[in-house]
This record gives structure tokens, sequence and C-alpha cells, in this order.
């Protein structure tokens, strides 16, 4: 297990920035960006599936813990820790994957690691909100939340993404 | 056999995530707001501290728009305690002079809002005005009966009167229990003193004899304290005494005053005032 500090880092960063920052941005009910899902974007490409699906649950039980919701991050993390490999071979192919290392711009190209990290936000989003309505009563109104928190999602997932692999050294 | 462990090895990880899934969806299904909030609660014990931190950051941020509220909120008090001090002023002021009943001389008081010491002209600025039934060339002493000034500006709200420290200020004084009278007037030096000039070398003045009013003066009425003697000069012709009289009133502590007007004054202008309608009237 190499590199634990780096990513012991990001966890402990990306559940506080969404605690103390994002989960405070009251702008607009339809702005709510969950952003700490960085942490599964980030965890390399060849790391084994039952590696991903503890990180997705430890990630998910910390998150409900944090914000006192009962399980529903959970519940959306976990489909993203363990699809992140086919989504991931869908975004930039399976040579990529089967590659391995760090997912970055450099090593996916800009393109398609924005896709990347869009198709994983899109799917934990669609989980969280739907569940969070949990009624098809509102569904437009559902949707234009995930829809405009996933973009705003997805862009500071950018940012953290660039600067946490702006961190590590070339050779991975 | 191995088939089978080849099998579980492959899918393991599904049957994980579905299990798990399973689980944090039925947690979800059977949780309720008190389990959230317990939830929340628990996790506050933990995360709190940092959330007070946060809160505290906050609050300093948002210090400068409550200070800002704040102020708003003083000055406004402050504006209605000025209000409510002015109405007992104007309460006080009045009772002063309530039930004195009708004489030659209608008494009136102010509050003295502005005054000068150190120029040559001195004004003094009082709080009542036309409104409050002050009038031009009303006296103005001070509240022990010393004289002070005479109005000589009114607004509805405000008069101005000179002050006897002012070098354009000249009425009549003499010493009293003797007949000799001079001028009064100020030479711009002391404000504690003034000059009673042209004194009649027979006077004699003592230093400590009082110097009041004459009766003939156009603002005041007679014996008004003005001051003490304070020391004598003859001039060089020695035919007049000037006298350097201390001032009774206390101009640099002067707060409130009384005000004097001459009714007769007003009936006796008021008197030739319809002869002359009348002269005109009979020209016509």
């Amino acid at each position: 297990m190499p590199r634990i500090f780096p990513y012991l880092g990001l966890f402990v960063s990306a559940v506080l920035l969404q605690i103390f920052l994002f989960d405070n941005l009251s702008i607009s009910v339809y702005l709510n960006p969950l952003v700490y899902i960085v942490f599964i974007a980030m965890i390399p490409l060849d790391a084994r599936p039952v590696t991903l699906l503890g990180a997705g649950l430890l990630l998910g039980v910390t998150m409900d813990f944090a914000m006192g919701a009962a399980g529903i991050n959970t519940i959306a993390t976990l489909p993203i820790a363990f699809f992140r490999t086919y989504l991931a071979g869908m975004a930039c192919g399976r040579e990529n994957v089967r590659e391995g290392g760090i997912p970055s711009p450099e090593r996916l190209g800009h393109r398609k690691f924005v896709e990347y990290l869009l198709l994983l936000t899109i799917l934990h989003h669609t989980v969280f909100f739907l569940l969070e309505a949990l009624s098809w009563g509102h569904i437009f109104h559902t949707v234009l939340r995930i829809a405009v928190s996933t973009v705003v999602s997805t862009a500071f997932i950018w940012i953290i993404a660039r600067i946490f692999t702006a961190k590590l050294p070339g050779r991975i | 056999m191995r088939k089978l462990i080849a099998f579980i090895r492959s899918v393991y990880v599904a049957v994980l995530f579905v299990i798990l899934e399973v689980l944090a969806v039925s947690y979800y299904a059977h949780s309720s707001s008190y389990t959230q909030a317990r939830l929340l609660a628990r996790s506050n014990q933990v995360i709190g501290g940092v959330h007070g931190f946060f809160a505290g950051v906050r609050r300093y941020l948002f210090l400068g728009r409550e200070n800002r509220d704040l102020a708003q909120r003083v000055a406004l008090l402050e504006e209605q305690l000025a209000q409510y001090r002015e109405a007992e002023t104007a309460e006080r002021l009045d009772s002063y002079v309530r039930n004195l009943g009708e004489s030659r001389y209608r008494f009136t008081t102010a509050v003295v809002v502005g005054n000068t010491l150190n120029r040559a002209q001195n004004l003094l600025t009082l709080n009542r005005g036309l409104l409050n039934g002050v009038e031009e060339e009303m006296a103005v002493l001070a509240p022990d009966g010393a004289l002070v000034g005479y109005v000589v500006a009114c607004t509805d709200r405000y008069s101005v009167a000179m002050s006897v420290l002012n070098t354009s200020f000249r009425t009549s004084g003499r010493i009293a229990d003797s007949e000799y009278s001079g001028s009064i007037y100020w030479d711009g030096t002391d404000p504690n003193t003034v000059i009673l000039g042209e004194l009649s070398k027979y006077a004699e003045p003592q230093p400590g004899q009082e110097v009041v009013t004459a009766g003939f003066s156009r603002y005041f009425p007679a014996d008004v304290l003005i001051g003490w003697v304070e020391s004598a000069q003859l001039n060089e012709t020695k035919t007049a005494y000037t006298v350097r009289v201390r001032l009774a009133a206390e101009m640099s502590r002067l707060n409130e005053v009384i005000l004097v007007a001459d009714r007769d004054r007003y009936e006796i202008r008021k008197l030739q005032e319809s002869e002359q309608v009348e002269q005109h009237t009979r020209v016509n």
C-alpha cells in the first residue's frame, strides 16, 4: 500500500471541505455540491475492486456520520465505488484503465478526465438526490437539482483533483 | 469445486456490494428523523468544536454589519433621548415663570446653547425664540439676576443676544445708592470685568461698591446688578472716573438665563404708533 499518506490527506480534506464548506453553501436549493467523492475518483485505476468498495463504504459511512444522514451517502457512494472501473472504461478506454495509475488529466487527457469525473458525479448525484426526494412527484425539480449540483460539483472536484495530482511525483 | 471458488472469487465483490447496499438502504429506510437527529448529535460531539470555530469565524466576519446596525440603533435612541431631554428642559423652564401674575415686566427663561468669550464681539445663542415669546431688545439676566446682555435677533425657535462682553454693548450704570451714573462698556480685554466710564469725579467710587443699571436704559429695568467696583481711576483731565467693574454674572459658566421684557415699553410704542396712524388719517 504505497502512497497511503497522500490518500489519508485527501480523505480528510475532502470530508472536512464537504462538512465545513460545501454543506454551508446555502445559496440555492438547487445547489448542493457533494465534492467528497473526489476521494473515490482519485484512487488508482488499477486498485482492486474490493479496495474500491471498502473505500466507498468508509467514505459513505463517514459522511453519513458527519452529516447525520442515515445511510444516504453510503447508498450513493457504494455504486460509484463499485461501478468506477466500468465508468472509467467508458470514459477513457479499457487500455488506460488496465495501465493503472492515478487518474489525472495528463494520463487520460483533459477531455476524457472531465468526462470521467462527470460520469462519476452524475451517478452519485442521481442516486443521492433521488433518494433524498423519495418521490417522482417533483421529478423536474429533482432533475434540475441533479443537473445544477453535478455541474458545480464536477468543477470543484476537478480543482481538487488538479491540486492532488499536482502534489504527487510525476512517476505515478 | 475449483470452478466454484473461481466463480465466487469473480463475483464476491459484486455480492459484497449488493449486501452493503441492501444494508445501507434498509438502514436508511428504517431511519426516522429521530435516528438522524441522534446520529447528528453523536457526530456533533466530534465535529462540534470545529463547527464552533467556523461559526466564530463567520460571526467575526459579520461583526462589521452588526456594528453598523447597532450604531444605527444607538443613533435612533440618542435622537429619542434628545427629544425627551428637550421636552424636559422646556417643561422646567416654563415652570420657573408660571403663576407669577401680571407685572410691568414679563419674564421668560431660556437655555444658553451657544456662548463665546474669546472674541471682541461675543454673542449668546438662546434656545427660545419668537414662538416662546422672546422678542428683540429683551434683557438677558443671569439666574441670580445679574446683567448678561440683551436680545438682538430672534427666529421662531432661537434667539441671539449681545453679551455684555461685546465691544458694541452700551448701557448706563450707576453706583448703587448714589445718583452718579456713567456708561457701561467692555474694553475687550478681561472677560470678568467691564468698564464704567465717564463717572462723575464727585462719585468717589470705593472698591466693593455695587454697580447697577440706571433706570433710563432702553433695555434693562432699573437696579439690575452689574457687578462690584474693582478699581477706579481719574482720567487725565481729572473730570471723570474710569471704573473697572467685576462682573456679577459668571459669563463662562452661563447655562440658563432669564429674559425680561418691559410691557410698558411695548405699550408706549404701540401708543406712538396709533398716534401716528391717527395723524395720518387726519392728514388724509
